[in-house]
């Protein structure tokens, strides 16, 4: 990481610090929605950006976790427990999403974790014994440690943003690891990566089950921020929502699902002032940076700032071949 | 010498189409075997069975006296046998010293020491060994992607290495590479080929 990147960093940490003591309940409530939308988008940003597999599945485990946590809480079982078990078991079903994926690739494999959406929300609707179906579940708890109460909007809000660092970190950990260069070897080119001794197959369902763990610990934080769920909330909308997160944002940059998260919650709301033309301009402008930044906004800053500070190499010593027909 | 490869009857059809037609050869510890061919002879394809990338339809294929059939490339790979291949095969978002330390470090350690160790998984000084024996210094931070073919072809080889690997398959190396390059990358595999004693198969027009 340059010098430029951990002072925009460090200053968007303090930021996040300050953020809600300048805010009203309801800006509170936003960012709070930034925080636990991250981590799901962060999730999809090591399935989709980093390891190159196609998910439509993540606003399906960010359902899987919010009615985890919920249903457990109810059912009396500890928070912290609940919590972690919203996270496992997230990831035990990522891992079996992963075994389509070590078949089919790309827009098949898109409509593979269509589908698993799909039967995920009509089991949330259908099941009613289990769910509450179209009644949701309400009332869901916030947690308190050791006498601290999360339940007022800020106390919550930096249990969210706690979680969001500690995830944070542990991903920047893994992706800088040996694993992290296996996600992108399988992204670009898995058949050069089978041929290095790369576990292809494990790699794959660890990227599927790890960035679906994800999304159920942002569904178990999510749950507790609005305390009622209804199945409409991890519907298909849900998924494509953070995909546009991570594509917005940057898909495979690190900074990217924070950025993304942020425009998708924030932007929509700034707009509100221009009343019904709102959704049409958010779309509109969505539709716009998308050719003029396909690498996201980090990419674009990326892009930016080594152009200004990158300065002319010298040519390289060696001549350059030309490329012609082996 | 003890025989690292051998190569018994192999035959592979697609359908129809018999691309390996009873192939046998064997390759010695320490050897450079050849072998030529025109286009669409089915080159390529005899390392891919080789290689475990093709199941063979026929015959029978031994990496230091163990019968490979059947078994996946990483598991190939795992014994010693590395390859390039006939089209670049490099990681472009990935640099070069990356690129280096991908190929040599799923021999370090297993997956849950990867994930906690180092982030070079201990493969650094060797990635840099590599970079200069490959002359590569000069670009060691750079995108592979950026590079120039012959640079990528280059960066290619000396993947192929990483691993310390007992028998290297080199799949037309000189393919779309000028003469001054390829005159550095063969001096290059001679240089590699005089100090480790590496066992290669080449693969040429």
């Amino acid at each position: 990481m340059n010098r430029a990147a951990t002072i925009s960093i460090a200053f968007a940490a303090a930021g996040a610090v300050i953020a809600p003591f300048m805010l009203k309940p309801f800006g509170i409530f936003l960012i709070s929605m930034w925080a636990v939308l991250t981590i799901a988008a962060i999730g999809l940003n090591l399935t989709l950006g980093y390891a190159g597999q196609v998910s439509m599945a993540q606003g399906a485990f960010v359902g899987i976790g919010a009615y985890t946590l919920a249903l457990l809480t109810q059912a009396g079982v500890p928070y912290p427990i609940a919590f972690a078990a919203s996270g496992i078991l997230c990831f035990i079903i990522g891992w079996g999403l992963g075994y389509p994926a070590l078949r089919v690739q790309h827009h098949y494999l898109a409509f593979v974790t269509l589908a698993f959406t799909t039967i995920v929300f009509l089991l949330l609707r259908n099941e009613e014994w289990l769910t509450g179906g179209i009644y949701g579940v309400n009332a869901i708890a916030r947690p308190v440690f050791f006498g601290w109460s999360t339940g007022k909007a800020m106390d919550y809000y930096f249990f969210c943003l706690g979680v969001l660092t500690v995830i944070a970190f542990a991903v920047w950990w893994m992706l800088r690891s040996p694993w992290g260069r296996a996600f992108v070897a399988l992204r670009e080119n898995p058949v050069r990566a089978l041929s290095l001794g790369l576990d292809t197959r494990r790699y794959t369902l660890m990227a599927f089950a790890i960035g679906s763990s994800l999304g159920g610990f942002a569904g178990a934080l999510f749950a507790s921020l609005v305390q009622f769920i209804e199945p409409a909330s991890f519907a298909l909308n849900r998924s494509f929502d953070l995909l546009l997160m991570v594509i917005v944002g940057g898909s495979g940059y690190f900074m990217g699902p924070f950025v993304g998260a942020l425009v998708a919650v924030l932007l929509p709301e700034w707009m509100r002032v221009t009343e019904g033309y709102y959704l049409i301009i958010y779309a509109a402008l969505i539709m716009v940076m998308m050719p003029l930044a396909p690498y996201g906004i980090v990419g674009l800053i990326e892009r930016g700032y080594k152009a200004l500070t990158v300065k002319r190499k010298p040519p390289a010593p060696m001549l350059t071949p030309e490329r012609t027909a082996p | 010498m003890s025989a690292v490869l051998e190569v018994s009857n192999l035959r592979k059809s697609f359908g129809g189409i018999t691309a390996v037609d009873g192939v046998s050869f064997e390759v010695r510890d320490g050897e450079i075997l050849g072998i030529i061919g025109p286009n669409g002879s089915g080159k390529s394809t005899l390392f891919n069975c080789v290689l475990g990338q093709l199941q063979p339809t026929d015959g029978e294929v031994k990496v230091d006296g163990k019968v490979t059939n059947g078994m996946r490339p990483r598991d190939i790979n795992r014994l010693g046998v590395s390859r390039t291949f006939q089209l670049l095969q490099v990681f472009p978002q990935l640099s070069v010293r990356d690129n280096l330390i991908l190929a040599g470090q799923e021999h370090q350690g297993t997956m849950f020491t990867r994930l906690i160790g180092r982030s070079d998984a201990g493969l650094g000084p060797a990635a840099d060994q590599m970079i200069e024996f490959f002359r590569l210094s000069h670009i060691a931070t750079e995108m592979a992607g950026m590079l120039s073919y012959g640079q990528q072809k280059l960066l290619d080889a000396a993947m192929a290495f990483m691993a310390g690997p007992r028998l290297v398959l080199l799949d037309e190396p000189a393919g779309g590479v000028n003469l001054t390059m390829l005159a550095n990358l063969r001096e290059r595999l001679q240089a590699y080929h005089a100090e480790r004693k590496a066992t290669f198969v080449v693969i040429e027009h």
